[in-house]
């Protein structure tokens, strides 16, 4: 019989989850959706007016429009774009942060390892939002500042399960190995230890990626989010005053788009998490 | 905790057992604030809210009439209006004999208001020590006064014995105030809640208690007051022979407003203010018939159809609708530190490619009035044929102008960002004007900051452009074109920093004269001159909706409306026939 690598074997419990599957594919629309919109080919014209204002869905408007006559589900692809970017742009920052920090305090203990203890209980220890508030003062309002507050925010949880994780491994018996023929620290730590590691990476994105996209709606809706282009939190502020009034279809669009790409990410975590790690299943 | 639940249950069935045993003997009006009040200390009152409850146990020496429109300052402290000496600089003022205070421990027996209380009064609002937020009404204005303030800053107790210039006693109801230059708008400051009249006696009483036990000439006296819950007045009985005024505006007397000419103030016995801060309270209190008066703030839509009319099912309570402009304008102004902001085509390109109509719509329910200029209807200086050809509605002379200006379909001009509150409506407020702009090819964008983060932004020149609205201090057109007068560019009033020599020159001139048809028509040209320089892109003058119930009476719209309560009525027939229906 042949031996399925450890990454192959994942995969294959991981397709024969149904729920992983379809939120998977959740997933990879949702991407689809902000590439495209990213490249202009849909949604691009969102800020045109395409008929009366607070038109309620219909055949021609599926989603209906805005008080400003504009379609409400432009906005909510564009809005898509907007989020997806967050994500990708947190993680982009997050991982390398919290993968350094996390494997070089669990690897060599010590002053490092209370250096690095020190920063994440520090930023662990201020309430998220307010931290996110106050860095998006200070580096000005926009789409830029919301990636480096969530990026400067979200490496925390991975940098501390690195940490617990490299100090598992590195007395190891493969570390001592490498270690005898003559392996320094970065070659351990950066070829050894590192890749057998990745999986709580891949766990924490997917976990991560889904609060950064609700970061972003926070403060959005804050008015210290994204400005001039849509954003979910946006719509959902504007969907305060129209709730009154009856105008519900801005409040369904932006949630129902945010609801399924949260639970997705959720789902497709929890998979992830047990496909990759089979020890914790259940747990 | 479960046990305090219970507590609070039981206090609410006692409530609510003792709101439903009306009273129809009494004469009672029932009103509500939506904020909490900031005490009882006139110096420090800068909220309308504050100004409202205060005005109804303090006075003074001069108010507005609560009938005639334009706004008319007429006596109430003061007996007659000052005489003006030809200098324009002292005001020699005579006040009624015979005004008492309200009982006081402060006191040994009846307390008479004096020539002295004003002064009092006037030196508490400069007292360096105290703060006053009222400071800025008599800043620079009274001869001697910021002298006085200056010297008393670090003392350790402020002097309130030593000699001023500008007060000159006559004698105990006699007196006179001298100016350091003319100002005429000197006295409106005179009917502001600032400058209440208080007794020296109460405040070294009470100390800082004195916000909590004020002791006024005015028709009520108060009763009980919970800063976060209610506010209970009752009629001061020995209140001073006060009647219902016998003239209004035209219509007046049509609307029943003159049915209670002559009689004695107040006309209520009691006056009771429930603090109520969510909108959603406010208007279940106000259907169930427990308060007599609403103000609807932004909110129109529950008590308004399709049609602006009121819902049918209010109108067959009796309830009635009240819908005036305020003393007001809406602005988006540009920063003239910016050289291109200087191009006055593109400035007029700018206001005509601006849909004022369907702005209106979306945010006014068409309510608002167009602004023309800068000076709002109700106002000497507004004159309402005329109108203002850059503010019309018109996509190809804005191109057109544009092009001339030198930017062809908006190429060559860089993006501008219009800061706002980053709050709902004023965010979609700029989003309107944006998707406007863009039709012309010009990019706006949305800038969203907090209050104070607005306020630096316009006060520091750190804007490009920036949007507002200005509400009147006093009904003086002075304070509206004073927001368009060079010295007074940031960090003053006038946030875009506009300059206009032509302008300053005889806004200068027309400010030092007292109110006068002379006057009016200097105040007319210059509102004529900005509107065609189009300094900024003027937007509305909001309305104010009111709803009020069937047994309110004499209510009338108030901008100034701080001493209107003694003036309102109950209909106790009205309320009892009524009051089956709730």
């Amino acid at each position: 019989m042949k031996e399925n690598s450890l990454w192959k074997d994942s995969f294959k419990r991981l397709a024969q989850d149904k729920t992983a599957m379809i939120s998977l594919v959740i997933v990879i629309m949702y991407t689809l959706v902000a590439l495209l919109s990213a490249m202009g080919l849909i949604a691009s014209d969102w800020a045109r007016e395409v008929g009366a204002s607070n038109l309620p869905p219909s055949a021609e408007h599926w989603f209906g429009t805005d008080i400003f006559g504009r379609s409400v589900l432009a906005k909510v692809l564009r809005g898509t774009q907007v989020a997806m970017s967050v994500g990708v742009a947190t993680a982009v920052i997050s991982i390398p942060i919290g993968v350094f920090l996390g494997a070089i305090a669990g690897y060599f203990g010590g002053w490092i390892d209370d250096a690095v203890t020190w920063l994440y209980t520090t930023f662990s220890s201020i309430p998220n939002i307010m931290l996110l508030i106050s860095i998006t003062m200070i580096l000005g309002k926009g789409l830029f500042a919301v990636y480096i507050a969530l990026g400067a925010t979200s490496w925390v949880t991975l940098s501390r399960l690195i940490r617990g994780e490299v100090m598992k491994h590195k007395e190891r018996e493969y570390v001592q190995a490498a270690g005898a023929i003559g392996g320094g620290h970065m070659r351990k730590l950066f070829r050894h230890i590192l890749p057998n590691v990745t999986h709580i990476v891949i766990i924490n994105t997917s976990l991560q990626f889904q609060i950064a996209i609700k970061s972003e709606v926070i403060l959005s809706y804050l008015g210290i989010g994204v400005q001039g282009e849509p954003s979910w939190g946006t719509m959902i502020d504007d969907a305060k005053l129209e709730i009154s009034r009856g105008v519900w279809w801005q409040l369904a669009g932006a949630t129902l788009a945010m609801f399924l790409i949260v639970l997705a990410f959720n789902l497709l975590g929890d998979a992830l998490r047990d496909s990759l790690d089979p020890k914790l299943k259940g747990k | 905790m479960k046990f305090l639940n219970l507590v609070l249950a039981g206090l609410l069935v006692v409530v609510a057992s003792c709101s439903k045993e009306k009273n129809f003997d009494e004469r009672e009006l029932h009103l509500m604030s939506p904020e909490k009040i900031a005490g009882f200390d006139p110096i420090q009152v800068s909220d309308r809210y504050s100004g409202h409850e205060n005005g109804k146990v303090y006075e003074g020496l001069f108010e507005f009439h609560p009938l005639k429109r334009p706004y008319e300052l007429i006596p109430n402290l003061a007996d007659g209006m000052p005489t003006v000496s030809a200098d324009g600089l002292t005001y020699t003022f005579k006040i009624k004999q015979g005004v008492l205070f309200h009982e006081s421990p402060a006191f040994k027996g009846p307390r008479e208001l004096k020539s002295d209380d004003v002064f009092y009064t006037l030196r508490r609002l400069a007292d360096p020590k105290l703060s006053a937020k009222g400071w800025w009404i008599i800043d620079d204005k009274i001869a001697g006064l910021n002298e006085w303030r200056e010297k008393n800053t670090n003392l350790p107790v402020t002097n309130y014995e030593e000699p001023i210039d500008g007060f000159k006693k006559i004698d105990d109801y006699n007196f006179s105030i001298v100016l350091k230059r003319p100002f005429p708008q000197f006295l409106y400051s005179l009917a502001m809640p600032y400058t209440f009249v208080v007794a020296k006696e109460v405040v070294d009483m009470f100390g800082k208690e004195f916000l909590n036990h004020p002791v006024g000439t005015g028709p009520f006296t108060l009763e009980k007051f919970e800063q976060s819950n209610r506010i209970v007045y009752l009629r001061n009985t020995k209140f001073r022979d006060k009647f219902y005024p016998s003239e209004g505006a035209e219509g007046d007397d049509k609307l029943g407003l003159l049915a209670d000419a002559g009689k004695k103030l107040p006309l209520v016995d009691k006056v009771v203010v429930d603090i109520i801060p969510v909108d959603q309270t406010q208007w279940l209190n106000f259907q169930k018939g427990r308060v007599d008066l609403m103000e609807m703030k932004s909110m129109y839509e529950r008590a308004l159809d399709d049609g602006n009319q009121l819902h049918p099912n209010l109108k067959s309570n009796g309830i009635r609708l009240h819908i005036d402009p305020m003393l007001d304008v809406t602005f988006f102004a540009w920063n003239y530190d910016n050289p291109i902001m200087k191009n006055k085509k593109l400035r007029q390109a700018l206001s005509l490619a601006f849909d004022r109509a369907g702005y209106n719509r979306t945010f006014y329910k068409g309510l608002a009035s167009e602004a023309q200029s800068v000076i709002p209807p109700g106002l000497a200086g507004y004159r309402k044929e005329f109108k203002n050809p850059y503010t019309k509605y018109d996509v190809t002379l804005a191109k057109k102008l544009l092009a001339e200006a030198g930017f062809p379909g908006g190429k060559g001009l860089p993006d501008i960002t219009v800061e706002t509150r980053s709050d709902t409506i004023p965010r979609q407020q700029v989003e309107f004007l944006a998707k406007n702009m863009m039709e012309i090819g010009v990019k706006i964008k949305v800038g969203q900051n907090t209050w104070p983060e607005l306020i630096k932004k316009v006060t520091t020149r750190q804007h490009q452009g920036y949007t507002m609205a200005w509400g009147a201090d006093y009904p003086d057109a002075e304070n509206f074109l004073g927001l368009l007068y060079c010295p007074n560019s940031s960090p003053g009033s006038n946030g875009s920093n506009y300059c206009n020599p032509d302008f300053d020159a005889l806004f200068k001139t027309a400010t030092q004269l007292q109110d006068s048809p002379e006057r009016t028509s200097q105040y007319e040209k210059l509102m004529e001159m900005v509107a065609l320089d189009t300094p900024w892109i003027f937007g509305f003058h909001r309305p104010e909706v009111y709803v009020s119930q069937a047994w309110l009476k004499n209510f009338k719209q108030m901008e100034f409306n701080h001493s209107q309560f003694q003036y309102l009525g109950v209909d106790l027939e009205v309320k009892k026939e009524l009051s089956k229906k709730f």
